[in-house]
């Protein structure tokens, strides 16, 4: 479902950040684009409000792993009180992060799929975000030989490929990225 | 955009009433020390709503106001008052 009044949740979205900006003193300048065009190797996550920052503290944002830049996504997207299901809807983007986060998730993928492939065991990432999660899923869909489960709980959940047929025998498993 | 304009309580106030059913009852206290800790008390029902799962919000929160302190040149902690 979409967001019910985009314009509205970009105007309380542009209140939040104006406040981070000005009150958190960070030297920072955002873009917030309704329904943003994207190019087509991102078909599976459709944004549907993009804010991409610039400005001297980007770097601020992007430490950690983008720590901060995550975190002043989550609570815009606490604020709207999106479900669960709809925070992809939500993306905040810094010097193109997410794309190449995405990248190499995609890339992370391909390189356990060929393991499990070759080695006919599971192989276990380190635990990641449920959106990051749904990105390694998404990119193995359509392997036919293989599937994806999400295991543990919190978080610990990590994402977990196995060949399509695995029967278990122990805990044969291997950590990756990130 | 200057460091005179930064005013952290204000900040954590303005975000903690978005985050609320009830926000007359969103307060922020500044207590000055050599860390200065900025106390967050909200209505108990609320008290989910600033921590989140698995205290998602609340360590978004810790990070956003441990960022103003980087800039501020100064040592920010946030505490939320249960």
């Amino acid at each position: 479902m979409p967001i019910p009044d985009k314009i509205a949740a970009a105007n309380k979205i542009n209140d939040f950040l104006r406040g981070v900006v000005t009150q958190g003193g960070l030297h920072l300048k955002y873009r917030i684009t309704v329904d943003p065009p994207l190019p087509d190797e991102r078909d599976w996550e459709r944004p549907e409000i993009l804010v991409e920052f610039a400005g001297p503290d980007s770097t601020l944002l992007l430490e950690r792993g983008g720590e901060l830049l995550r975190a002043v996504e989550l609570l815009a997207i606490e604020m709207l009180r999106l479900p669960g299901n709809e925070h992809e809807k939500i993306c905040f983007d810094c010097m193109n992060q997410r794309k190449l986060r995405l990248e190499e998730l995609r890339m992370a993928a391909t390189v356990a799929a060929e393991r499990v492939r070759q080695t006919g065991s599971p192989y276990e990432f380190a635990p990641m975000s449920s959106r990051e999660r749904r990105i390694v899923h998404l990119a193995l869909r359509d392997q036919a030989d293989l599937h994806t489960e999400s295991q543990g709980e919190g978080g610990r959940r990590c994402l977990v490929v196995y060949p399509k047929d695995y029967k278990p025998a122990g805990r044969p498993m291997r950590k990756t990225i990130p | 955009m200057g460091e005179q304009s930064v005013d952290v309580r204000a900040l954590i106030e303005q975000i903690a009433k978005a985050l609320v059913d009830a926000p007359e009852e969103v307060s922020v206290e500044q207590i000055e020390g050599e860390t200065t800790v900025f106390e967050l008390t909200v209505a108990p029902d609320d008290l989910g709503k600033v921590i989140g799962r698995q205290g998602r919000v609340a360590r978004a929160l810790r990070a956003l106001v441990g960022a103003a302190g980087i800039r501020a040149h100064k040592r920010f902690g946030l505490e939320i008052i249960e």
